[in-house]
């Protein structure tokens, strides 16, 4: 069991990926039309928003973020899913929290694993499990 | 996105065997379902490591071929507008590859963009990150930000000019924007002074921004500089995608 002070540093940091209160948007009783259609705006369809000037820099890749892509094409290639499913829904359509705060291929992994449990192809228990395995193995070492 | 750095690169020569303050989230679950996948039978590993070849075997050196060979080959060229994807063969890159049917993000269709000297195109893919991949090798981490994507359809000339591309007004500049089914690539023009060169002497100006269409060949320009940031474990043998080649080309 984590102490209660990670527990509070944690309940901080969630709060703080909060949408920004600079609106009353908090459990809403109305929604008008345009409000909605805000709402229904996917995070990933950002042509032609402000911006400022940003540093347009290159990014060594990371073994894990290889195997991933690997990874997601090799569950197409075999039918698994489908790049749509991957890439609009999986992907993209996370909220913005997710959306942006993930880097680029964690979003594709994480996209992986729901969808294998979503789909029965293995369980939620399983998923847990080799995760705690997986750490297991690298403590050891 | 500040990310600790590691000395060196994790040891090459061995896989990767992190400590477990250094491994990732990321790392723990790439590796889970990775394993997961094979255990259940969804693919093999064989599977992985031969996708995993191809991969690491795409870069932007084909397309440099590629506009090398337009440049240089009126009649190519006409194909190549014509049918892309068809015209790729012509230089060894098979769209189809490494499955057969291609890969499964990349749809078979690839419009190539010509530059005219009153014209420059440009690529984004504002919905994610969608760019001609078998031909030009992985997305570069800039293209796929939200920035880029943002910005570019809206005041591309700024952002051309942090490129350090500034275009005179007379050029008119057309903003294309992939998506799944459509891919695009930036045939510039070739530039004066290079008229007596080879097809390989003209590849080694076609960098990957050229193709982007965010730089202009010009001889004396072999590489595409932008500030790097390091892997905390990059992928193994690999310097990064076609830029140490081109570098080293200098």
């Amino acid at each position: 069991m984590a102490a209660r002070k990670e527990l509070l540093q944690q309940q901080e940091l969630i709060g703080s990926l909060q949408p920004a209160l600079h609106v009353p948007q908090n459990w809403n009783y109305e929604v008008d039309g345009p409000l909605f259609k805000a709402y229904m705006h996917t995070p990933h369809d950002v042509g032609g928003q402000f911006d400022a000037p940003a540093l347009y820099e290159e990014k060594e890749e990371e073994q894990w973020e290889l195997n991933t892509y690997v990874t997601c094409e090799v569950l197409g290639w075999r039918g698994i899913w489908n790049s749509e499913e991957r890439r609009r829904r999986a992907d993209n359509d996370l909220g913005y929290a997710l959306y942006l705060g993930l880097p680029y291929y964690g979003r594709w992994i994480l996209a992986a694993a729901r969808m294998l449990v979503d789909k029965n192809h293995i369980s939620l228990t399983e998923l847990i499990e080799k995760i705690a395995e997986v750490k297991a193995r690298y403590a050891k070492k | 996105m500040s990310h600790a750095h590691t000395p060196g690169n994790g040891g090459a020569d061995h896989p990767a065997a992190p400590m477990v303050e250094e491994i990732t989230d990321f790392e723990v679950l790439e590796i889970a379902v990775r394993e997961l996948a094979i255990e259940h039978g969804l693919f093999t590993a064989e599977d992985h490591r031969r996708f995993t070849e191809w991969a690491e075997s795409i870069g932007p050196a084909a397309g440099s071929r590629l506009v090398a060979k337009a440049w240089t080959d009126p009649a190519f060229k006409a194909r190549l507008l014509e049918d892309a994807v068809k015209a790729c063969k012509e230089i060894g890159i098979d769209w189809a590859e490494p499955t057969g049917f291609g890969t499964p993000s990349d749809y078979m269709n690839l419009r190539v963009l010509e530059d005219t000297p009153t014209l420059h195109h440009v690529i984004v893919c504002t919905l994610c990150s969608c760019y001609p991949r078998p031909l030009l090798g992985m997305s570069p981490e800039w293209y796929r930000t939200t920035n880029y994507r943002r910005r570019l359809v809206r005041w591309p000339r700024q952002v051309l000019a942090e490129f350090g591309l500034i275009l005179p007004p007379e050029v008119e500049v057309r903003v294309e924007d992939s998506n799944q089914k459509c891919r695009f690539m930036v045939l510039p023009v070739r530039p004066e002074g290079t008229e007596n060169w080879t097809e390989e002497q003209l590849a080694e100006i076609v960098t990957r921004d050229c193709m982007i269409g965010v730089a202009l060949p010009r001889p004396g320009r072999t590489a595409d500089v932008h500030p790097m940031h390091k892997a905390r474990r990059p992928v193994k043998g690999q310097a990064h995608s076609g830029e140490a080649a081109h570098e080293s080309k200098k």
